[in-house]
C-alpha cells in the first residue's frame, strides 16, 4: 500500500507495466473499431441497392412523397451521410444496431439465436484444426524427408484441394443417404437444441468438411517453420551438446516456433470461421455464415454491417491477444525494456 | 595415448542433384593432447566438413566413404546416433562461427548451459546451476549470478561467443572444435576470445582444432598448422615450419595474400581462380590448375605426403628429388614481426 500513497496512480503503472500494456491495447482496439465502423458504414451506403427498396419492396412504388420521407426517417436514411453515421453509431452505443431490412426486426435479434450455433461449430472446428495441425507438423518435422513425411505431405495437399462443397455433398451421399449414420442438415433436431449429443451428431459432417479444407494449410505452414528452425545454428549447437532430437524439437525449436503458431492461430480465426459459410450452406446449418450470405443477397445492410463489425472485433481482439501472448513467449518482443536494470 | 583424435584416410562425400561431392578426400591427421591445431584454407576446402564429421553433425546426405575416426583411442567411425549423443559435448565439443545465431534466442543463457551439464552429468539442478555460474566466471562473464537468467539478446557478440564456449566446456571435453569462432567478431574482441581459448586450454588441458582462414589469427594461437585444399591436407607442420618455411605452392599463395605476413613493401598477391568443385575430382594434384609451378606430374598423379622434418609434411611433387628446385617466392617477415603484425 505504501507505493500507492507514495506514487499515486502513476505508481501502479510503474509497478505493474502489464496494466499500462492492457490499457494501451484497449485504446488500440477502440480506435481500430472506430475506423472499421466508418469504413463499413461508408461501403454499405455506397453499395448498390436502395435500403428503402430492400425494406418496403414494391410497396414504395405506390407511396406518396410524404410517406417516403417518413420511411427514410424511420430507417435513418435522411440527412447527410455524416449525420447518418453519427446517428447509426450513437444507436450502436445504446445497443441498437438498426432494423434488419429483410426481417423487419432489430438486426441483433435476427442474429443472436444463430451466433451460438456458428460459434459451437466454428470454435470446435478451429480447435480441432490446430490440434491436428500442430501434431502432424511436429511429426512431419521430426521425420523430415522420410517416407512418412513425404506421404503425409502428399495426402495433406490432396485433401486441401478437395472443394468443400463437393466434399460436403459426397459426405451427405455416403453417410446420410447410404449409411444413414449422420443427419444431412440442421444444427439439431426439433426441440433438441440443448441435447449435446444431438448437436454433435449434426456437427460431424460439417466439421469434417471444415477440417479437411483447413488443416493442411496450417499444418504445412507450421511444419515448414519447424524444418526451417531445425536448420538454424542453435539447433546445431544443441545437437553438439548431446541433446536428443526429441528434446531439441520440443524444448528448443518449439519455443521459437510457438510465436508463429500463436500468430497463425490469431489471424486464422476469421479464416476458419469463414469456413463455416460453406459448411453452413451445404448442410443448411442455421448460423451467421448462412445469414451473411442471405443478407448480402437481400441488400440487408444493417444486418451485414453488424456481422462485419462482429467479425472485425473478433479479428482485432484475437491479434491483440496473440501479441500479448507472444510477448510472454519471446521476451524480445517486449517494447518497454527495463529489466536490464533490475537487480 | 598421445593423440586425442586420429583421422585415418578419412573420405566424406555428399550426394547432390549434380552428383557426388567428395568434400573430404583421404585425410590423415593426428591431434595431440593439449595442442592447438589450426586448419587453414579457402572457403569450401572441407575444413568444416572434416570437423563436423567427427561429431557426426553433418546433414543426412553426407556419408563417410572410407577411413576411420579414432577419438581418444576408440574407433567411433560407425557409432550410432545414440552412441554419438553420449560423446557429443562430453568428449568432444564445438563452437561455431556466428555467436549471434548459435544460441537459442528464447532460452536464458544459464538454462542453456545447465542443460549441457545435465545431459552428461547425473547431478542435481542446483549443482548444475553452481557449475554453470563457475563456467560463466571462468570464461570471463562479469556478474554471472545475475546474467545467468538473461536471454542471449542482452549480450554482445563477444559475450555470446563466451557463452557458447561455456556450453562447449560444460562437461570438460577432451577436444574442442572451434569453427572460425572469431570470424564474426571485431578485431579487439577477436584477440580477447583467442586469449581466452589459450587460457582455457592451459587450465583444462584440452586440445583445440581451430578452423580459420585468417592466417594472422592462426599464427597467434596455433601450435601446429594443417593447410587444406580441395578436401585434402596439403601441408602440415608446426607454426614456425609452415609460416617460415612453407613448401607447398598453395601455402605460398595463402602467405603472399596476407598483408601482415608479407614483408613491408612486398607485393600482395591473391591466388588466381577458385577452389574446384569436388564432383568426380581427377586423381591428381587439385591445385595444379591454379599453380604456376605445376609440372606435368601434378596433372597426372596425386602427390604423396613428402616428409620434410619429423613434424613437417607437404603434398607436392616439387619436393620430389627429380623436380626442379623452386624457391618460396614470398619474402616472408621474420618471426617476431609476424606476431607483432597480426592483431
Amino acid at each position: 500500500m505504501s507505493t500507492l500513497s507514495e506514487h499515486g496512480i502513476g505508481g501502479i503503472f510503474q509497478r505493474y507495466p502489464i496494466i499500462t500494456r492492457i490499457l494501451k491495447n484497449i485504446l488500440i482496439f477502440i480506435v481500430t473499431m472506430l475506423i472499421l465502423s466508418v469504413v463499413v458504414f461508408v461501403i454499405a451506403r455506397l453499395a448498390p441497392g436502395d435500403p428503402l427498396v430492400a425494406f418496403y419492396g414494391d410497396a414504395i412504388e405506390t407511396m406518396s412523397d410524404a410517406e417516403l420521407d417518413a420511411a427514410r426517417h424511420r430507417l435513418g436514411l435522411d440527412g447527410s451521410i455524416a449525420l447518418q453515421y453519427v446517428r447509426w453509431f450513437g444507436g450502436i452505443l445504446a445497443g441498437d444496431f438498426g432494423l434488419s431490412l429483410q426481417y423487419k426486426i432489430p438486426a441483433m435479434d435476427v442474429i443472436s439465436p444463430l451466433i451460438g450455433n456458428t460459434l459451437i461449430l466454428g470454435v470446435t472446428a478451429y480447435l480441432v484444426v490446430f490440434a491436428i495441425a500442430v501434431v502432424v507438423a511436429v511429426f512431419c518435422a521430426r521425420y523430415e524427408d522420410t517416407w512418412f513425411d513425404r506421404a503425409i505431405c502428399k495426402i495433406g495437399t490432396a485433401t486441401y484441394f478437395i472443394p468443400s462443397f463437393w466434399l460436403g455433398l459426397v459426405l451427405i451421399l455416403i453417410f446420410s443417404i447410404n449409411l444413414g449414420w449422420f443427419p444431412s442438415s440442421g444444427a439439431y433436431d426439433f426441440g433438441m437444441q440443448n441435447n449435446l449429443l444431438n448437436r454433435l451428431e449434426h456437427m460431424v459432417l460439417p466439421l469434417i468438411v471444415m477440417i479437411a479444407s483447413h488443416v493442411w494449410y496450417y499444418a504445412y505452414m507450421i511444419r515448414n517453420k519447424f524444418t526451417d528452425e531445425n536448420r538454424k545454428d542453435y539447433v546445431l549447437l544443441a545437437k553438439a551438446k548431446g541433446l536428443s532430437k526429441n528434446v531439441i524439437l520440443w524444448k528448443h525449436s518449439l519455443r521459437n516456433v510457438a510465436p508463429t503458431i500463436v500468430n497463425l492461430m490469431a489471424i486464422s480465426i476469421p479464416h476458419v470461421l469463414s469456413g463455416t459459410v460453406i459448411a453452413e450452406a451445404v448442410f443448411n446449418y442455421p448460423g451467421i455464415g448462412n445469414m451473411a450470405v442471405a443478407a448480402a443477397k437481400y441488400h440487408d445492410y444493417n444486418l451485414l454491417m453488424l456481422l462485419v463489425l462482429i467479425t472485425g472485433a473478433m479479428v482485432i481482439l484475437s491479434s491483440i491477444v496473440a501479441y500479448m501472448i507472444n510477448e510472454v513467449i519471446d521476451p524480445r518482443m517486449k517494447d518497454s525494456g527495463g529489466s536490464v536494470w533490475e537487480k | 595415448m598421445d593423440n586425442v583424435l586420429e583421422l585415418r584416410n578419412l573420405s566424406i562425400s555428399f550426394t547432390s542433384p549434380e552428383g557426388t561431392i567428395n568434400a573430404v578426400r583421404d585425410v590423415t591427421l593426428d591431434v595431440h593432447k593439449g595442442e592447438v591445431l589450426a586448419v587453414v584454407g579457402e572457403s569450401g576446402c572441407g575444413k568444416t566438413v572434416m570437423c563436423q564429421s567427427v561429431m557426426k553433425l553433418l546433414p543426412k546426405n553426407s556419408k563417410i566413404d572410407r577411413g576411420e575416426i579414432i577419438l581418444d583411442g576408440t574407433d567411433i567411425t560407425n557409432y550410432s546416433e545414440r552412441n554419438m549423443r553420449k560423446i557429443r559435448g562430453k568428449d568432444v565439443s564445438m563452437i561455431f562461427q556466428d555467436p549471434m545465431t548459435t544460441l537459442n534466442p528464447t532460452i536464458p543463457i544459464g538454462k542453456q548451459i545447465t542443460e549441457a551439464i545435465l545431459v552428461h552429468n547425473k547431478i542435481s539442478r542446483e549443482d548444475a546451476k553452481k557449475r554453470a555460474i563457475e563456467l560463466l566466471d571462468l570464461i570471463g562473464i562479469d556478474d554471472p549470478v545475475h546474467r545467468f537468467n538473461l536471454q542471449p539478446h542482452f549480450f554482445s557478440g563477444g559475450m555470446r561467443q563466451r557463452c557458447v564456449l561455456a556450453i562447449a566446456l560444460a562437461s570438460n571435453p577432451k577436444l574442442l572444435f572451434a569453427d572460425e569462432p572469431t570470424t564474426a567478431l571485431d578485431v579487439t574482441v577477436q584477440a580477447k576470445i583467442l586469449d581466452l581459448l589459450l587460457e582455457v586450454r592451459d587450465k583444462l588441458g584440452l586440445s583445440i582444432v581451430f578452423v580459420s582462414h585468417d592466417l594472422g589469427v592462426v599464427s597467434r594461437i596455433a601450435d601446429r598448422v594443417a593447410v587444406m585444399y580441395a578436401g585434402k591436407i596439403v601441408e602440415i607442420g608446426t607454426v614456425d615450419e609452415v609460416f617460415y618455411d612453407p613448401r607447398h605452392p598453395y601455402t605460398w599463395g595463402l602467405m603472399s595474400s596476407h598483408p601482415s605476413l608479407v614483408k613491408r613493401g612486398g607485393e600482395l598477391k591473391s591466388i588466381p581462380g577458385m577452389p574446384p568443385v569436388l564432383i568426380n575430382p581427377p586423381d591428381c594434384d587439385m591445385f595444379a590448375f591454379r599453380n604456376k609451378y605445376a609440372m606435368k606430374a601434378d596433372f597426372e598423379q596425386m602427390p604423396p605426403m613428402f616428409k620434410i622434418s619429423d613434424t613437417h609434411y607437404a603434398a607436392t611433387w616439387l619436393l620430389d628429388s627429380r623436380a626442379p628446385k623452386v624457391e618460396c617466392p614470398v619474402s616472408l617477415r621474420k618471426n617476431d614481426d609476424v606476431m607483432e603484425g597480426c592483431l
